[in-house]
This record gives C-alpha cells, structure tokens and sequence, in this order.
C-alpha cells in the first residue's frame, strides 16, 4: 500500500523538488545542504512530535465521531437529512463546517463514513475542502491575526465559499463515479445497524448489545485511527525535514516577484502542512514580504490540500479525484485570490 | 490449536495495543516532566492530555482482543467482520507491515530516547527572526519615521507630561492600531524602565517598534536566548523568544537587537536578561530598534522559554 503510494507519488516529488531546484538556481537563492547534527535532530524531534501531538485529539476525536455514525446513525437518517437538490446541497456542505468546526484531520474518516453512509460524494468533499476554513474558530484566529487588515479575514470566508462551492457544482456534474477507493457492496452496510446487527457480529456475548456496541466503537476507532495515523506520521515526518532544512529567508526573497508570490505561498503552504487554526499567525508573518493576495492564496489554499492532508486524502479517495481536486483548488484560489486583491485591496 | 491466521491476527493486536499505549505513555511522560510544554502551546495542551485517555482506551481494547485470540474465544475476532467496510484484514506482506510499524515506532522511539530540548538558535535562523514585532501590525496615518544614521539616542523634546493632545498627536492610530497606541501610552507615561513581559511579549515589541521614534532613550528590560545571524556586527546580538501558538511547527522567533561591547562572550541559545537604552539602527535595510546594553546578567532558561500571542491584548480594563 505504502510502496504503491511511494511509487505513485514519486514522478510528481520530484518534478516538484526539480522545479525547486530551478527557482532556486534562478533567483539565486541561498541554500545551505544541512548537515545531519545533533541540533538538526533535536530540531526535528521538536517540529516532529509537537505535529504528532497536535494531531492527536482531533484525528481521535475524529475516528471516534465516524465511529459513532457508523454504530448509532443509520444510512436513513444521513440520507434524509442531506439535501437533494444539487445547490442547496453544495451550500448545506460547504457551511457544516460552521456546525462542526472539525479540523482536516479528523474530517477525512468522518466524510468517508458519511460517504459510505449515503450522503453524496460531492456534498462530502466540498465539507473537507470547506469545512477546515468556514468555521468560527478559524475565522477567529484569522480576524485576530490580522487585526488592522480584517478584510483579509473576510475574504478568506468569501473566497473558500466560492472556491468550494464551485468544485462542488463542477463535481455534481462531472463527478460519476464513486470517488471512494473501495467498492462495497452496499447491502452489507445497511445490516451494521439494523436490526440484525448483532446477528452480524456474533460477539463474545451475543446477548449483550451495548457491550456489543461499545467493542465496535472501540475496534473502529482503534483500526481507523492506525490507518489515518499512518498517513499522518508520514506527512509529519516529511513536513518535519522540509521545516527544519529549508531556510525561510531562501523562501521570502521570492516576494519581491509580484507575479509569483501567490503560486509561491500556495507551496509553502502545501509544505508547511499546519493545522487552519493557527495558519493565519503564519500568515501574518509574512505580512512585511506578501501582498495580500499571496496571503489569501496561502491561508485558502494551505487548509484544503497540503501534504499531509493529500496523503490522508488518498489514503480514502481515488488517486485521480485527489489530483483533480488538488488542480482545481490551485487554479480557483489563484484566479480567486487575484480577483480578491483588485476588487478588496487596491 | 491456533490457525495461522488468526496467531497473525493476535500478533496484530499486540502490537496495535502496545503501540497505543506506547503514545499514551509519551503524552504521559511529557506531562508528568512537564516538557509538554515544549511541544505543544497551554490553551492545546488539555485536549492532548485527554487524548492520552482515548488512547489508553484503545490500548486496552486492543490487548483484550489479543487476550480473547490467545484464550481461543471464537468470536474476539469478530468485530473484524462487521460488514463496516474497511479493510480490516491487515496486509500479509512482512515488510510492508514492519514499515508501517517502524512509522509508529519512530516517533516514539524519537520521543523516549532523545531528551527534550527547547527550540533555540537553529531552529530561529531556520524560520527566521522578526526584530519588529509583528510584521502584520502597519503605521496609522503617519509617514515612516526618517532613518536616523547615528544610533546616538535622542530624547524626545516634548518629555515633560504631555497634556492629552500633544500624546493623542504622538500615538496617531487608526481603528486597527488603536490598541497598540493605548498600550504605547501606557509605556510612554510610566515612570520605570518599560519591561517586555513574557505574557505581552509580541504585543509590547510591536507596540514599542511602532512607535519606536519616541520611546528612543527609554530603558527597556527583556530576556530571551542570544541568537546571531552572520550578518550582525560583532558587538551585536538579538534578545529572542519563540511565540507559539498551538505548536513548535508554527511557533516564530521574536526578538530585539541589542549592542555591547561584551556581547560576542555570551553563547548563542545562552539565555540573558538585559536592560538597555532603546536607540534606532539599520539592519538589512530596514530601520530597527536596538538597545544599547546597561546591563546584562545570564539567566537560567525559564521554565516556559516560548511567549504566546495574549488573546486578551486590548481587552483587560
């Protein structure tokens, strides 16, 4: 699974790493190959293991929620309660973030038990691409980072609206099959919470059905939180090295290039992979170097598709609606993000 | 007898088990040495420890099945049927099995074996020093402070108690600034010497820089790591902390610039606490605040060394 995963990824790295290296060369920046020392590790460690911990309550919070669903909540009930008509649907996805501020860590097993559950595909993939920024804590933080410009906090919402709601519409059109990577055959789902379902499972004590119950949530839990985990250690690793090898001062002389910045902070922000919570603190970092439409590029771009997030991503859905998906998002928050800077800022 | 499947299936669990508590216990570990702190910012701080719960939980979970598969109970394995849909068998290959535990492992065994150490000057020239407070705070309604060559402090002509106006005209602000112009005054009226304080420690430099022209000859004290990049002067160091706000990956360094005749004796990551005259210089192109050093005194590394953004800055009476 890993390897396949390695193997896929691998063209695309290192085209990436290449064009790097280009930009690089080009504008002649300063790079410094680390040395492997004791600080270098003990400055890993740091960045590895406070992502890893960071993660932790929301990828369990996670599991456990996506746990519950499949136990306690039927496929009826999902599919009554998610809208049918196509707009109202792609509105309903694109706001639940400001019912369930999850962050992207623990929404990824959460869509895809709703997913399974019967909520259609595009209504979940655009809460997981919303859902990490239209909700009221990360506009909180947003507003107090950026406390002289709250325009920017405004047009973060507005932008992530428009962007989602229009992969949204794109993907209830476009989108025809199951986006999921499993094919399951769908009867035996609807039995879990039946009333058979104890029948099904045949537990070590068949008559008690809430210790029944309570054993599957925990088996849910613990196998989904081992293969999110996975995916999350390695993005963390990954995430890890780049932080603690890539000088920022080799990063912000790219500022000066109007034209590039916004391309630019998208990568960054693909490579930073930091939770949407306290992006935008980042963000306000490079406030002195950025115009504000690499800034919005950023901190819209950053909560849908960064590289932890891709790999979790994939980890569920299809290997080419993860690509399309990532396409999109970075031609709609560029166009986005550049109609925003005329029309707010200038 | 046990079935080959069902012996790999109890070895998963163990592992999947042992691993769970493997974290549980590192969060624990972490609390109980009170280096969580490192890692992970207060206000995040409780939701990890009850992660720790959710683990044990886990843990447990997965060692009691491990137990039902070894007693011989048909049914511990049950739960892996359930129709859910993942795929719960885990994969046969060896090695791919060994990566995906080696992947657990390595944090752990990162996390026991290494001793926590604090973020200091590498990871610093790594993100990269802001000596100006927050970038993202802009000056109100005001032209740039004219560069002053000579570092010479001047003091202010107008030193004497200001009335309200001349202070108002001083700390011009707009509806964004205005909080920092409060806190400017505050400063600017006060009779000590103006203390950066770990719990407004980004806010007060942001304060202080924004208005740096009329602070210039003010006594201001702070502490913090010495960090130096190669391109200060001998006689130059910077005063600097990390803010973090929910964890080490996107905590920044933060610092003041300070000049001593004595300033290349102290170590970089060696933690001072200086008092300095606040004076003007240029570093990088840039206007910055430097403080010419009355006095400095090695401290020993406080028991939280990051400062946190103050969510309350302009809001306390």
């Amino acid at each position: 699974m890993l390897s396949r995963l390695l193997l896929r990824l691998a063209p695309s790295l290192l085209t990436l790493s290449c064009l790097g290296m280009v930009i690089v060369i080009w504008f002649d920046l300063p790079l410094r190959i680390p040395a492997i020392d004791e600080t270098a590790l003990h400055s890993f460690k740091i960045i590895f293991l406070s992502l890893i911990l960071e993660a932790f309550p929301f990828i369990l919070l996670g599991v456990l929620v996506s746990s519950l669903l499949q136990v306690f909540v039927s496929d009826r009930m999902i599919q009554r309660l998610t809208p049918r008509q196509p707009v109202l649907g792609v509105l309903f996805g694109s706001l639940l973030g400001v019912i369930f501020p999850l962050c992207e860590c623990g929404m990824i097993p959460v869509v895809r038990r709703l997913i399974r559950k019967g909520m259609p595909a595009y209504i979940g993939i655009v809460f997981i691409l919303a859902g990490p920024i239209v909700n009221p804590v990360v506009y909180s933080s947003t507003f107090m980072a950026f406390r002289n410009t709250p325009a920017l906090a405004y047009s973060r919402m507005g932008l992530a609206l428009a962007v989602t709601i229009t992969i949204g519409l794109l993907l209830y059109r476009y989108m025809r099959r199951n986006p999921l990577r499993e094919h399951l055959p769908q009867s035996a789902m609807a039995q879990v919470v039946g009333p058979g379902h104890d029948a099904d499972h045949s537990h070590a004590h068949p008559a008690n059905r809430a210790q029944g119950r309570f054993t599957a949530i925990l088996g849910h839990a613990s196998d989904e939180f081992f293969e999110m985990g996975k995916y999350l250690i390695f993005g963390a690793l990954l995430t890890a090295l780049i932080q603690t090898s890539l000088p920022r001062e080799a990063l912000s002389g790219i500022g000066e290039y109007a034209w590039l910045s916004p391309i630019f902070m998208m990568g960054f922000a693909f490579l930073l992979s930091i939770c949407s919570t306290s992006d935008a603190f980042v963000a306000a970092s490079f406030a002195g170097s950025f115009n504000s439409d690499a800034l919005l590029a950023f901190l819209v771009f950053g909560p849908m598709i960064d590289l932890k997030n891709t790999l979790m991503l994939l980890a569920v859905f299809r290997t080419r609606i993860v690509l399309t998906l990532i396409v999109l998002c970075f031609v709609l928050v560029l166009i986005g993000s550049y109609m925003f800077h005329v029309a707010v800022f200038t | 007898m046990m079935s080959e499947g069902s012996r790999s299936r109890l070895l998963h669990h163990l592992l999947r088990g042992l691993l769970l508590a493997g974290f549980a216990m590192l969060i624990l570990h972490l609390v109980r040495s009170g280096d969580l702190g490192l890692y992970i910012a207060p206000r995040m701080a409780g939701y990890v420890k009850l992660s720790a719960l959710g683990l044990y939980a886990a843990a447990v979970y997965q060692l009691y099945a491990a137990l039902q598969l070894w007693l011989g109970r048909r049914g511990a394995g049950s739960a892996y049927d359930c129709g859910c849909g993942h795929d719960h068998a885990p994969s046969a290959s060896l090695w791919k099995n060994a990566l995906l535990y080696g992947l657990f492992v390595f944090p752990l065994a990162l996390g026991f074996l290494l001793p926590d150490t604090i973020m200091g000057s590498t990871l610093a020239a790594k993100k990269g020093v802001s000596f100006a407070g927050a970038h993202n705070v802009e000056r109100a309604a005001q032209p740039a402070a004219t560069p002053q060559p000579t570092a010479a402090p001047e003091v202010p002509e107008q030193d004497i108690a200001a009335p309200q106006d001349p202070l108002d005209a001083k700390f011009p602000a707009d509806v964004y600034t205005e909080t920092y112009a409060a806190h400017a005054k505050k400063l600017y009226l006060q009779e000590q010497a103006i203390a950066v304080p770990e719990q407004q420690f980004i806010e007060t430099l942001t304060t202080l820089d924004l208005y740096r022209q009329h602070f210039v000859g003010k006594t201001v004290v702070v502490s913090g790591f010495v960090y130096r990049e190669p391109a200060m002067p001998k006689d130059w160091l910077a005063v600097s902390r990390f803010a973090m706000n929910c964890c080490s990956a996107d905590s920044l360094p933060y610092g003041i610039m300070l000049r001593a005749d004595e300033a290349g004796s102290y170590d970089a990551d060696s933690w001072i606490e200086v008092s300095g005259r606040l004076g003007l210089d240029e570093y990088g192109g840039n206007e910055i605040m430097i403080l010419e050093a009355t006095r400095i005194a090695p401290i020993a590394a406080p028991e939280s060394p990051y400062v946190y953004p103050d969510y309350e800055f302009g809001f306390e009476p």
